[in-house]
């Protein structure tokens, strides 16, 4: 039919939907490492109640799904905010950034609901790493007369950051993966690329095999990365005078 | 806010058309689970064990194929199983069967790991000295190192079993009637108070992982066994 393989317009399909699937995934992992830095600071804040808080925050956000939560960013939200805000945000607004357009109601769905389902995840990851820096490197730092902002910044920051790479980066490959529960908010990402595909060729093999393929090549991408991260240790860096 | 919607169909969240029809709701959500738990458990000890157990090419094809399932998205292997088998093989998987099999085997995936860490985890001592008392392989593994190596994977076995709980949702793509897709059917008769339905269908999914964390951790830290 098609000489073996998918039509090159059914391969445009699938490449697009990489491209959603990247972008998204970029967009969702760069923020949500800043928001779960931030979110795991408030974890271990001294004040109770923002300790508390956070922690109720977490603990909701990685208890449920993510696909629940992206109805709820995606159908519940367009429900309870006004009329005319919905309109505006479904509205184009010419160039958005980069000679982007302005993201749909879809696109902006998913990842407000993928990034804060992501930062809760990584938070957790960020706190294992401090608390895998041993006590000893505090008091050894207090002992030396250091403040408590340069203990955090030169003393259980750098090697709360190694030992949180490896896992953080496991978060990104799981932002990678779950961006996939957004084509059921209908957007056109990969794996949405390939049930279409699939609907209109009857080719489920060349079209899961295609998308799985890119996932794996994106996920193995992203290892790749974490490995050359890993081997500039932040550690010897950050030792230097 | 309104919440009547949730009181005028809890049943249906609850068990779905159940009695007058296949069971559905939250109780198919707990059923998906419990079946997805229990194989992704047997799976994922079997494997681990061969995981830690194998060298040379076999132990790499091995972690070859937990690599893949660990890289691809859940949803990718739901579609895999569920509209690629009735064509290769031509037998009709139903939607529910698919989604168990893509649990077990991811969740497996992930346990494999965490159970041939846990078993090398002891000291090699322990096996040596099991197998200087006589012991097989097999009955090494069994009687002295799985009994110390199990209650050190329980928070493994936790969190897996946590993200299978969140991960039946995904059932919804296929159309099984489980707790997800019953609330996008609600949510699209009644037309209105989506996000009230969306908080209590997140709430009752957040009891149930709550119900495996703690019980379990409880369970878990009863019998676990001290270090001498």
């Amino acid at each position: 039919m098609f000489d073996g393989f998918l039509a090159p317009r059914y391969l445009a399909w699938l490449l697009e939907g990489f491209g959603v699937t990247l972008t998204l995934s970029a967009l969702t992992s760069v923020v949500a490492l800043g928001l779960g830095f931030i979110l795991c600071m408030a974890r271990l804040s001294p004040v109770r109640l923002v300790a508390a808080g956070a922690g109720l925050w977490l603990s909701a956000f990685r208890n449920t799904p993510l696909l629940v939560q992206l109805f709820f960013w995606y159908f519940g939200v367009s429900a309870l905010l006004p009329e005319n805000w919905t309109g505006w945000l479904n509205a184009s607004h010419g160039d958005f950034a980069f000679g982007l357009g302005w993201p749909s109601f879809e696109f902006l769905a998913g990842f407000v609901g993928l990034t804060l389902y992501s930062a809760a995840f990584m938070a957790e990851e960020y706190r294992a790493g401090i608390n895998g820096v041993p006590g000893g490197q505090i008091l050894a730092g207090r002992a030396l007369g250091l403040g408590s902002g340069v203990i955090w910044r030169r003393i259980i920051l750098p090697q709360a950051a190694r030992n949180a790479l490896p896992p953080l980066a496991g978060q990104v490959m799981n932002v990678v993966k779950n961006s996939s529960l957004t084509m059921a908010i209908g957007l056109a990402e990969l794996s949405y690329a390939s049930r279409q595909v699939e609907t209109e060729t009857f080719r489920a093999f060349e079209a899961f095999g295609a998308a799985t393929l890119l996932y794996i090549l994106a996920v193995a991408a992203i290892e790749a990365a974490s490995q050359v991260l890993i081997a500039r240790d932040p550690l010897r860096r950050a030792a230097r005078p | 806010m309104n919440f009547a919607v949730i009181s005028d169909n809890l049943l249906y969240f609850m068990v779905g058309s159940w009695p007058n029809g296949p069971i559905g709701g939250a109780a198919l959500t707990v059923l998906l689970s419990l079946a997805s738990a229990l194989a992704s458990a047997v799976l994922g000890l079997a494997l681990g064990i061969a995981l830690s157990q194998s060298k040379g090419w076999p132990g790499m094809a091995l972690r070859t194929v937990l690599g893949f399932l660990r890289a691809v998205p859940v949803l990718m292997l739901i579609f895999w199983i569920y509209f690629l088998l009735p064509v290769v093989f031509g037998l009709d998987v139903p939607g529910v069967g698919a989604v168990t099999v893509a649990l077990a085997l991811i969740g497996g995936a992930y346990l494999a790991h965490a159970v041939s860490a846990g078993i090398d985890s002891l000291p090699r001592g322990q096996s040596e000295a099991a197998r200087a008392l006589g012991l097989g392989r097999w009955d090494a593994l069994r009687l002295v190192i799985l009994p110390q190596a199990l209650p050190r994977m329980a928070p493994s076995f936790v969190n897996q079993w946590v993200a299978l709980i969140k991960d039946t949702s995904l059932a919804y793509v296929i159309g099984v009637s489980e707790l997800s897709f019953v609330a996008t059917q609600v949510s699209n008769r009644v037309m209105v108070y989506p996000a009230e339905i969306y908080l209590f269908v997140a709430a009752v999914y957040y009891i149930l992982c709550m119900i495996v964390e703690v019980g379990i951790g409880r369970a878990a830290a009863r019998y676990r066994i001290r270090p001498a």
